[in-house]
C-alpha cells in the first residue's frame, strides 16, 4: 500500500488508541495529583508534582490486600468449580447415550439464556432464609455450575474421536481418570480460555457480591473501591482513582500475558 | 427442601471455615475477653475520620467493650444494607440511621427499645433533636433511638460576593428570589455564576413546605404531601431554575447532589446555597472567601426539619452485645464526645451541657456560623411517627421532585400523582 | 457411546443440572409466586394478587422502565456494532502497531464496570470533567451530562460503547479471519473498487458474525446494572432508570420484594424475547459454518 493512502489509516489507529487510552492515562494522572489541585485545576493534563497521598489513603481506608485476597480467592474458587464441572457434564452431554439426553441439554441450553440479574431475588431470599448471605457460598455456589462453560467443553468433545475413550476403557480407565486425566489435557486451550473468561469476569463482578454480602469480612475489591465514592464532603477524585487504578492493574497485567487466551475465548464463542 | 437446607449450610460451613469463618452469630462476640460491637456507620472523609478517633479513644478508655466500625457506603446504602442484614439474620449490633426511617423500623420490631438501659432516661439532650422532640405522635412510643449526628438545612452564602453585590442574606422566599438575581452572573462563552443552587431533594422540600405553612401529615393522619403548600414549594423551584434561571439543581442523586454543590460553592461558581450544618467546617476551612450562614428564609412562617441520623441498637443482637452498645452510645453522649464530635464535624450538639459549655468557653462568639444554627432550632418541625413516611419519601416524592424541576411538569399533577401512589399500601 | 452403568450420565451431569436449576430455573418460579404478595423482609407477608403489577404499571413506570432500557441497548448495540466494525476493518493490518491499538481498544472489556463508570464520571463531571472542559473549547454550552434528563441515558451509552466496542471489534476481526482472499482478489480483478468489494463480498460474509455481535451486546447491555449504579442512581428525574437497578431499588432501597419479584417476572419475559431472538442466531451461524 502506498505511503499516501497508509497516513490517514494510521492517523485513524492513533485516534482509536488515545480513545481508548487517554482515559487510562487521566485516571493515573489524578491519582497523583493534590486535593488543592483538583479543585483549582481540575483539567490540567500534568500534575505538578508526583504525590502518592492518594494511594496512602486507599492503603489506609481499605484492607486492599485482604479485599483482593478475598476477590481473587472467590474468582479462582468459581472458574475452577466450573471447570471441574463442566467436563463431566459435557462429556455426557457429548458422549454418553442415555435416555433424558435432550431433556438435560435442554435446560444447559435454557440457563444459557437467564443472566444472574433476572434471579437475584429469589436466590438473596433462599441464602437469607438458609443464613447463608455473608458467606463464600452465596458468592461461588450459584456460578459453579456454569451453562455456558458446559456447552463449550461439550462442543469441543464433540470433536474429539470416540476411539480415544474407548481405547482407554479398554486400558482399564474408570469414567472419571477418562474425563479428568485423558480428556481434559486435550481441551487444554479450551478450559485455559474459559477459565480466564471466567476468572476476569468474578474478579471484576460488582453485582452479585453487592447483593449478597453486606459485611466487610466478605467485601470484594470491586465493592470497596465503589466505596471510595462515598458520602464526603467534597471532590476525592484523586483518592477514587488511585482506588482505580489498585482495581485495574491487576486485570491488565494479567490481560498483557494471556491476552492471546482471552482474545481466542471472545472470538470463539459463537 | 430440609436436605437442600442442611446441604447447603453443610457447604458453607466448610466452605466459610475453609476461607473466611463469617456468617450469623449466635452468642456475643468476644476478643481479648472484650465484648465486640459491630457498627455500621455511612460516613466518608472528615466525618469517618472524627468518628474514627472517637471509637478509638472509646476503646482505649476501657477494657470490656471493644468497638468495631464498619464503613457501609452513604446513609441510604448503609440503611439497605441494613434492612438486608437484618432480613439475613446478620445485623451488626449498632448503626445509625436517618431519622424519617426510624417509625417504620419501630414499627417491623427490628429496633431494641432503650428505656430500661442505664441511665438512658437521664441524658439531658437539648429537645428538638432526642425523639421526644424530633416527633410528633410519638409520645407514647419507647424509646428506640438516640440523637447522634444530628443537623438542620442552613443557608450558605460567599461574603465576597455579597458584598460586591451588596446583597444581604435572603431573609423571605422574596428576598431570595431578588437576591439570586443580583447574584447571577451570565459570562460570555456560556460560563454561568448562579445565584442560588439547592439539591432537589426531600429535605429541602420538606423544608419549603413548612414554609410555605403546609405539613406532610394532616392531623387525622392522611398524607397530603402538603397540600397546597407542597405546590407552592415545587412551583417556588420551578421558577427558580426554569422561568428566572438563577438556580442551577446541582447534578447527581442524593449525597452525589450535596457535594457537587459544596464543591461549586468553593470554586465561587454558586454565590448562595443551602446545605447541612453538617458542613460549617468543611466549608469554613477550605473556602478562600468568609463563608456567611443564615437560617433558611421563610415564606409565611420559618421552618426546617431536622436530619441527620440516631443512633439505633438492632433487637436481634446478643443481650451483652446491646448493653456493650449501649456504653458506647452513653459515652458519646458525655460532655466531652458531644463537643469534640460537634465543633469538629459542624453537626449540632445534641445536649444541654454541651451547649453550655460551649457558650462558656466562648465558642459561640468565636464561631457565629455554628451559633445561626443552633438558634435555627426554635424553628424546628418535628418530623410525623408515621412508619410509611419513609417509603413514601423514597419511592414516591423523591424521584417526582426532579421530574417537576428538570421536565417543568405541572407542580399540581404531580403531587396529586404522589398524593395517589402515598395512599396505595406497598 | 453406551455408558458403562446406568447411572453415569446422571452422576455426571448431576451437580451441574443440580445447580442450574436451583440457581436459574426454580428462581424464576419463586419470583412468579412472590409477585402476589406484598412483602418488606422484615414484617409476615401478605397475599395481594396482581396488585403489585397494577402498582407498577400505575403512570406508564412500568412501560418507561421497558422502553428506557430497549433504547439504551439500542444506543450501545448501535454504537458498539458500527465502532466495532470499522475497528476491524481498519485495524485488521500486520504490523506491532496495529496490534497494540487492537490490544489497546480490547483492553477496556476486561476491565471493570466499576473502573470504568467510576473513571466515566470524573470524566463527564460537571464542574471539572475534562469532557465538559473540552466541549467547552469546542465552543459548545457547559452542560452536565449526567445532571440532564435528556443526556443521561446517553452518557450511560457512550460508557457502555466504550467499554464493550472491544469485544465487538474481536469477534468482527474473527469475522474477517473468515473471508477468503482470493474472493476479494477475484472481485478486484472485476474491477471492484475497494468500497464496492466492501459492500459486496465481505458485508455479506460477515453478516452471520454481526447478527451474533448484534444479539450479544444486546443481551449484555439489557443487563446493565453497574454503571446506573454507580454513575447516576437512576437520576435525574428517573431518566436512567433501567430494568436490574430497577429491581434492585425495589428490593434492598424500597424493601418491596414483591414488587421487585413482579418486575423480575416482566424482566425475564423480555428477556426471553430477546434471548429467543439469540438463540435463532446461534443456530444460524454455527448452520452457516
Amino acid at each position: 500500500m502506498s505511503r499516501a493512502r497508509r497516513l490517514p489509516l494510521l492517523l485513524l489507529a492513533c485516534a482509536a488508541a488515545a480513545a481508548w487510552l487517554l482515559p487510562y492515562a487521566w485516571m493515573v494522572v489524578t491519582s497523583v495529583k493534590t486535593l488543592p489541585e483538583i479543585v483549582a485545576r481540575p483539567t490540567a493534563p500534568l500534575p505538578d508534582h508526583l504525590d502518592g497521598g492518594a494511594y496512602r489513603e486507599v492503603f489506609a481506608t481499605l484492607p486492599v490486600a485482604r479485599y483482593m485476597g478475598i476477590t481473587v480467592f472467590m474468582a479462582v474458587a468459581i472458574a475452577g468449580a466450573q471447570i471441574a464441572l463442566a467436563l463431566p457434564a459435557g462429556y455426557a452431554l457429548a458422549k454418553l447415550r442415555f435416555v433424558g439426553k435432550r431433556w438435560a441439554f435442554g435446560v444447559v441450553l435454557a440457563c444459557l439464556l437467564v443472566p444472574s440479574q433476572a434471579t437475584f431475588v429469589p436466590v438473596f431470599l433462599l441464602f437469607a432464609k438458609t443464613h447463608l448471605i455473608n458467606t463464600m457460598t452465596a458468592l461461588v455456589l450459584p456460578f459453579a455450575a456454569s451453562a455456558l462453560g458446559t456447552f463449550l467443553v461439550r462442543q469441543a468433545l464433540l470433536s474429539v474421536p470416540d476411539e480415544i475413550i474407548e481405547a482407554a476403557r479398554m486400558d482399564g480407565a474408570s469414567e472419571w481418570t477418562i474425563v479428568y486425566r485423558v480428556l481434559a489435557p486435550m481441551l487444554k486451550p479450551t478450559l485455559v480460555s474459559l477459565f480466564l473468561v471466567s476468572f476476569v469476569f468474578h474478579y471484576n463482578d460488582y453485582f452479585w457480591p453487592l447483593v449478597m454480602t453486606t459485611d466487610d469480612a466478605v467485601r470484594t475489591l470491586p465493592l470497596g473501591v465503589a466505596l471510595l465514592r462515598e458520602q464526603g464532603t467534597g471532590v476525592r477524585w484523586h483518592i477514587v482513582m488511585a482506588g482505580n487504578v489498585v482495581l485495574s492493574l491487576p486485570v491488565l497485567a494479567l490481560f498483557a500475558l494471556v491476552q492471546r487466551h482471552l482474545v481466542r475465548a471472545v472470538s470463539a464463542r459463537g | 427442601m430440609l436436605a437442600r437446607r442442611a446441604l447447603l449450610r453443610a457447604l458453607a460451613a466448610s466452605v466459610a471455615a475453609a476461607a473466611l469463618g463469617c456468617g450469623r452469630r449466635e452468642r456475643p462476640v468476644r476478643r481479648d475477653g472484650r465484648v465486640v460491637v459491630t457498627f455500621w456507620y455511612a460516613y466518608g472523609d472528615l466525618v469517618r475520620k472524627v468518628l474514627l478517633e472517637l471509637v478509638a479513644r472509646f476503646n482505649a478508655s476501657q477494657s470490656r467493650v471493644l468497638v468495631e466500625a464498619v464503613h457501609q457506603g452513604d446513609y441510604f446504602e448503609c440503611l439497605a444494607k441494613l434492612r438486608t442484614a437484618i432480613a439475613a439474620g446478620a445485623a451488626p449490633t449498632l448503626s445509625h440511621v436517618v431519622c424519617e426511617v426510624v417509625p417504620y423500623l419501630a414499627r417491623a420490631r427490628v429496633l431494641e427499645a432503650l428505656d430500661g438501659y442505664d441511665g438512658a432516661g437521664e441524658i439531658p439532650f437539648v429537645p428538638a433533636l432526642s425523639q421526644q422532640g424530633a416527633f410528633r405522635g410519638a409520645e407514647r412510643e419507647p424509646t428506640f433511638c438516640i440523637p447522634f449526628n444530628r443537623s438542620t438545612p442552613i443557608a450558605f452564602a460567599s461574603g465576597r460576593l455579597l458584598d460586591e453585590a451588596r446583597v444581604a442574606p435572603p431573609r423571605t422566599w422574596d428576598e431570595l428570589l431578588d437576591a439570586a438575581r443580583r447574584l447571577t452572573r451570565r459570562g460570555e462563552g456560556g460560563e454561568v455564576r448562579w445565584g442560588f443552587e439547592v439539591p432537589i431533594s426531600w429535605w429541602y422540600w420538606v423544608a419549603m413546605v413548612g414554609q410555605a405553612g403546609g405539613a406532610l401529615v394532616a392531623p387525622d393522619g392522611a398524607l397530603t404531601l402538603g397540600g397546597e403548600a407542597g405546590e407552592r414549594a415545587l412551583r417556588f423551584w420551578q421558577r427558580l431554575v426554569r422561568d428566572e434561571r438563577v438556580m442551577r439543581p446541582p447534578p447527581g442523586r442524593d449525597y452525589q447532589a450535596w457535594q457537587s454543590s459544596n464543591e461549586s460553592f468553593l470554586q465561587g461558581r454558586i454565590a448562595m446555597m443551602w446545605s447541612s450544618t453538617a458542613f460549617v467546617r468543611y466549608l469554613e476551612d477550605n473556602a478562600r472567601f468568609p463563608v456567611v450562614a443564615a437560617p433558611l428564609p421563610r415564606d409565611v412562617r420559618a421552618s426546617v426539619p431536622t436530619g441527620g441520623t440516631m443512633f439505633v441498637l438492632l433487637r436481634g443482637a446478643p443481650d451483652e452485645e446491646k448493653r456493650a452498645a449501649w456504653e458506647f452510645v452513653r459515652w458519646m453522649c458525655d460532655d466531652e464526645q458531644t463537643i469534640a464530635w460537634s465543633t469538629r464535624t459542624g453537626y449540632l450538639p445534641v445536649t444541654r451541657p454541651a451547649v453550655d459549655k460551649l457558650d462558656a468557653r466562648g465558642w459561640y462568639a468565636a464561631h457565629p456560623n455554628d451559633r445561626v444554627a443552633y438558634d435555627q432550632l426554635a424553628s424546628v418541625d418535628p418530623w410525623p411517627w408515621v412508619p410509611e413516611l419513609f417509603r413514601v419519601e423514597r419511592d414516591v416524592v423523591e424521584p417526582r421532585l426532579e421530574d417537576a424541576v428538570l421536565t417543568g411538569r405541572d407542580a399540581h399533577a404531580i403531587l396529586d400523582e404522589a398524593r395517589a401512589e402515598a395512599a396505595r399500601p406497598a | 457411546m453406551n455408558p458403562r452403568a446406568r447411572w453415569h450420565p446422571w452422576a455426571m451431569l448431576g451437580p451441574t443440572l443440580g445447580l442450574l436449576v436451583v440457581f436459574f430455573l426454580v428462581p424464576i418460579g419463586v419470583a412468579g409466586a412472590g409477585s402476589l404478595f406484598s412483602w418488606d423482609l422484615l414484617t409476615p407477608p401478605r397475599f395481594v394478587g396482581g396488585a403489585n403489577y397494577a402498582a407498577l404499571a400505575a403512570h406508564g413506570e412500568l412501560l418507561r422502565v421497558a422502553l428506557r432500557t430497549l433504547g439504551y441497548s439500542a444506543l450501545v448495540v448501535t454504537g458498539t456494532m458500527t465502532l466495532g466494525l470499522g475497528l476491524a476493518l481498519l485495524l485488521d493490518r500486520p504490523g506491532r502497531f496495529f496490534a497494540f491499538v487492537r490490544a489497546s481498544v480490547f483492553s477496556a472489556y476486561v476491565v471493570s464496570w466499576v473502573a470504568v463508570a467510576l473513571l466515566w464520571m470524573w470524566m463527564l463531571d460537571g464542574n471539572a470533567g475534562v469532557v465538559g472542559q473540552l466541549l467547552r473549547a469546542l465552543g459548545a454550552p457547559p452542560v452536565a451530562l449526567l445532571g440532564d434528563p435528556d443526556a443521561a441515558l446517553p452518557a450511560l451509552a457512550l460508557v457502555g460503547v466504550w467499554k464493550l466496542t472491544g469485544y465487538a471489534m474481536i469477534v468482527f476481526l474473527a469475522g474477517l479471519q473468515d473471508v477468503p482472499p482470493s474472493l476479494l482478489e477475484a472481485a478486484a480483478l472485476d474491477g471492484a473498487g475497494a468500497v464496492a468489494r466492501f459492500r459486496y463480498v465481505t458485508l455479506p460474509l460477515l453478516a452471520p458474525t454481526a447478527a451474533f455481535v448484534a444479539t450479544t451486546s444486546l443481551v449484555t447491555s439489557f443487563q446493565a446494572f453497574d454503571v446506573v449504579r454507580i454513575m447516576t442512581q437512576g437520576g435525574p428525574a428517573r431518566a436512567t432508570e433501567l430494568f436490574v437497578y430497577a429491581i434492585y431499588e425495589q428490593i434492598f432501597l424500597n424493601l418491596s420484594v414483591g414488587r421487585a419479584s413482579a418486575l423480575t417476572v416482566v424482566f425475564f419475559v423480555l428477556l426471553l424475547a430477546v434471548a429467543g431472538l439469540q438463540l435463532r442466531v446461534f443456530r444460524t451461524r454455527r448452520g452457516e459454518r
